[in-house]
């Protein structure tokens, strides 16, 4: 299904910046059209901030803000809801038990938490970690405990069969096999904790790109809020592709086992 | 192996090592109880080839799942060595129908193979050593580096043996282990599990729907049908310790043998 | 560069329930039935317990008894304040969904069926898609205000991303000898999309839905949390300003419940939507 041309193809790239360029362009059109409310910024106004941004230490700091909280909340998340996860899904009892609360914690906004978070922790780093840990928790959690769930039923006889102890089921069969699925729970929640990182930021005004955000909008300095959202964007899209690139190498043998 | 006695006097002489006594099987409870299984009877010696065959459905793997524990029947027993057995036994290895989904694709070959030696405790050099020797029995020398999913279905079968041979269990039990390949494959693999059983002397319960392949590896062949399903017909084959392919096959014993259980196949 | 690493969620069925094999379906008397409903709803019963007696006489001001978060929920609730709340937010969230999986749905289509588009567009759409969705508020709202159009708007931008991806995948898994006969038997263009490749891809375009539904009851929460004069967020920041701790918990309780009831109504939808999907017994 996913198919890759490795060679580097040039007339697509072209085509592609092309494609982009085109967008500036009637983005550009659309500014001199009038149309959009005069603050926003055209297209030269917005490379120029994008590129005073990348020299300003108040960018810098803002996205290690931003990426400190996103991050540690993240690894939170994916270390609790792995170990929970592979613990419910393979005990049925804890599984059903379960099943309700979980349901319930995945479909809950944890961002409408928030003024409760605040009153609590305050608007600090520690709560965006909070808040970051929370969101993240529910995809790892349910990918988990699906892959946990569905494992192999001639592997769960022929570790029955082998008598093989708790820890070393737990280790070597029960966890690798789930872990395509952890994977993508992993992969879900990655964007989760940037989307709710910055969320968190505009909210309460924590420190980072949330905030400078919108002190930028409040300042009328649109073009800055525009590519501070620029970079926002950049710093998902590459997670993103990172973590791809990643489970493909780390999962080789998962490929192959697709039906 | 060359135990060729009928089975009464074999009784008197030694025990069995695998003894299964009135067992009975079913699915689901009550109105929908679907009886699998009724009141099966049987012996296994020592160092004896024994095939199952049945038509399709009969229940061998069923029967197969009790006789290793991993179902519980119904009633009646099964006994290991004396010892009634009621889960996996430490004396039962299992070569699975779906070998492909047994062996785990996260594992290199080698690793499959040292991994019940793993679960019993085993240091990591000895299960190594102990898993090559067995790769190398089943004609795997020197592929453990590689995947199961980087092997074709005959050498994956192999490997699936090679595992159930390092737990250095008494007796090997195999569900339709060569089901799934082709028939150059198929005879070989036959050819390596009688080499295998007579250089090692394992006990070996194999379950098929291939009348002459039950023919051709068994000491003793039983014969399972109705439904539920019983022992219809018990045969010893009497070929002795040497097969091959065409000779066994072309034995006119073979012939009568056949006949006589497709007539009793037939019949039921 | 590739060309379509246009991951998407999971089909319907996936990441639900997994089949069991064994003896599941053995008794289905009304003890079982009673049993099961038991074993799955102790837990919910105990965490509820816990918090109500843990929380009785709490003396943070912060963390007020449950007791007093049901009794404003309750009042608030029937005195209508928040079903006028609700009914706005849902509103928004309605049509924000709408717009989304409008436009998801055909510029889904479009670009599955046409290659060499979706090649050239496909960074782009991963970098929108990248953009974190809450971060668009404040600059939405500062530029159009605080009114309901913004509001409907930045939902529909958030949730547009994942059924457009969506859509594509279901396009591009359309069965070659579905697509082939429809060019057999020359079915024109329109008729070819609405009959053959939409049904096809709709398993995936629901599972698209799916995704997007949480990411706009979160992005509904957090424009209305920003700023805002009307709706379940308003109410929220509304009781936090004020100080009215119990209501500002009752509020958040209760946009999860929502959260939760939406997705089960989702699941009903999807059911009813896709049931020959899921009686054809496709995986
Ligand atoms: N887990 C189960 N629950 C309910 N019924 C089952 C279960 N497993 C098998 N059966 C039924 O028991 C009967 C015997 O099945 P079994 O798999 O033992 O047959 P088999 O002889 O091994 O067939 P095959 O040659 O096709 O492998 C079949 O009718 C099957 O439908
Ligand atoms: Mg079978």
């Amino acid at each position: 299904m996913k198919t890759s041309t490795k060679s580097l193809d040039w007339g697509l790239t072209t085509q592609r910046l092309l494609a982009v360029a085109a967008l500036l362009a009637i983005w550009q059109v659309i500014i001199w059209s009038g149309t959009l409310p005069s603050m926003t910024p055209g297209v030269a106004a917005l490379a120029s901030s994008i590129g005073a941004s990348l020299a300003s230490a108040t960018f810098w700091s803002a996205l290690a803000q931003t990426m400190t909280a996103a991050v540690s909340g993240w690894l939170i998340a994916v270390a609790v809801g792995t170990v929970l996860g592979l613990l419910i899904g393979s005990v049925r009892a804890l599984d059903r038990s379960t099943s309700i609360l979980i349901d319930f914690g995945r479909s809950f906004p944890v961002l409408a938490l928030m003024p409760v978070v605040i009153m609590l922790l305050g608007a600090t780093a520690q709560m965006e970690t909070v808040v970051v840990a929370l969101s993240c928790l529910w995809p790892v959690l349910v990918q988990t405990i699906y892959g946990a769930r569905r494992m192999e039923s001639a592997v769960v006889d022929t570790v029955r069969i082998f008598q093989i102890p708790a820890l070393l089921r737990f280790r070597r069969v029960l966890l690798p096999s789930a872990t395509p699925f952890i994977a993508t729970g992993i992969r879900i929640s990655a964007s989760i904790s940037i989307l709710v990182a910055v969320g968190v930021e505009v909210l309460s005004q924590t420190p980072g790109i949330g905030r400078q955000i919108t002190l930028a909008q409040q300042a009328q300095r649109w073009d800055s809020a525009f590519a501070y959202l620029f970079f926002a964007g950049l710093v998902g899209w590459s997670i993103a592709s990172l973590l791809n690139f990643a489970e493909g190498r780390i999962l080789k043998w998962n490929r192959q086992n697709n039906d | 192996m060359a135990i060729q006695a009928a089975p009464e006097d074999v009784q008197v002489a030694t025990k069995p090592l695998l003894q299964v006594q009135g067992l009975t099987m079913s699915y689901g409870f009550g109105d929908s109880e679907n009886k699998i299984l009724n009141d099966l009877n049987l012996d296994v010696n020592d160092g004896e080839f024994v095939s199952i065959v049945g038509p399709s459905g009969v229940g061998k793997t069923t029967l197969l799942r009790c006789l290793s524990g991993l179902i519980q029947p119904r009633s009646g027993t099964v006994s290991v060595g004396g010892e009634v057995i009621n889960g996996p036994h430490r004396d039962l290895a299992v070569v699975f129908q779906d070998y492909s989904r047994s062996l785990m694709p996260w594992m290199t070959t080698l690793e499959n193979v040292a991994f019940p030696l793993q679960g019993r405790g085993v240091g990591k050099k000895e299960r190594n050593e102990t898993a090559e020797k067995n790769l190398a029995a089943v004609g795997l020398a020197g592929q453990g580096h590689k995947y199961p999913w980087e092997m074709s279905g005959g050498m994956q079968q192999r490997v699936a043996i090679a595992r159930a041979l390092a737990y250095n269990a008494k007796v090997l039990l195999m569900d339709e282990p060569f089901a799934s390949v082709d028939a150059q494959t198929r005879f070989d693999l036959e050819d390596l599990v009688i080499d295998l059983q007579a250089t090692l002397g394992v006990t070996i319960i194999l379950v098929t729907h291939d009348i002459d392949e039950a023919l051709y590896l068994a000491d003793k062949v039983i014969v399972l049908a109705e439904k539920p399903a019983t022992v219809v017909d018990v045969i010893e084959t009497g070929f002795g310790d040497h097969r091959d392919q065409v000779e066994t096959k072309a034995d006119p014993r073979f012939a009568d043998a056949r006949a006589r259980i497709l007539h009793r196949l037939r019949d039921h | 560069m590739t060309d379509t690493a246009l991951r998407s969620a999971p089909k319907p069925g996936t990441g639900t329930r997994a089949r069991r094999p064994e003896a599941e379906r053995v008794r289905s008397r009304p003890a079982q039935v009673a049993l099961n409903v038991l074993q799955r709803a102790w837990l919910i019963v105990v965490v509820f317990a816990i918090w109500w007696i843990a929380s009785a006489d709490s003396t943070n001001v912060f963390i007020p008894s449950l007791e007093s978060i049901l009794t404003s929920l309750g009042r608030d609730l029937f005195n209508g304040v928040i079903a006028e709340g609700a009914a706005y937010s849902l509103g928004n969230l309605a049509a924000g969904l709408l717009i989304a999986v409008a436009v998801g749905i055909i510029g889904g289509l479009i670009l599955g069926e046409t290659k060499r588009l979706r090649e050239i567009v496909d960074p782009v759409i991963h970098f929108f898609r990248s953009v974190p969705q809450a971060a668009l508020v404040p600059l939405i709202i500062g530029a159009f205000g605080i009114g309901q159009g913004p509001k409907i708007y930045t939902i529909a931008f958030a949730c547009m991303w994942p059924v457009l991806l969506n859509t594509i995948d279901g396009v591009l898994g359309v069965e070659p000898t579905i697509r082939k006969f429809s060019r057999v038997y020359r079915i024109p263009r329109g008729l070819h999309f609405r009959k053959v490749v939409l049904p096809a891809a709709l398993p995936q375009i629901v599972a698209g839905v799916r995704v997007a539904l949480p990411i706009g009851i979160t992005v509904m929460v957090v424009s209305e949390l920003f700023a805002a004069n009307k709706g379940l967020g308003f109410y929220i920041l509304n009781s936090s300003a004020t100080f009215m701790v119990p209501e500002t918990w009752a509020g958040a309780l209760l946009v999860g419940v929502i959260g939760y009831i939406l997705s089960l109504l989702f699941v009903v939808l999807e059911r009813r939507i896709l049931s020959w999907y899921f009686k054809s017994g496709a995986k």
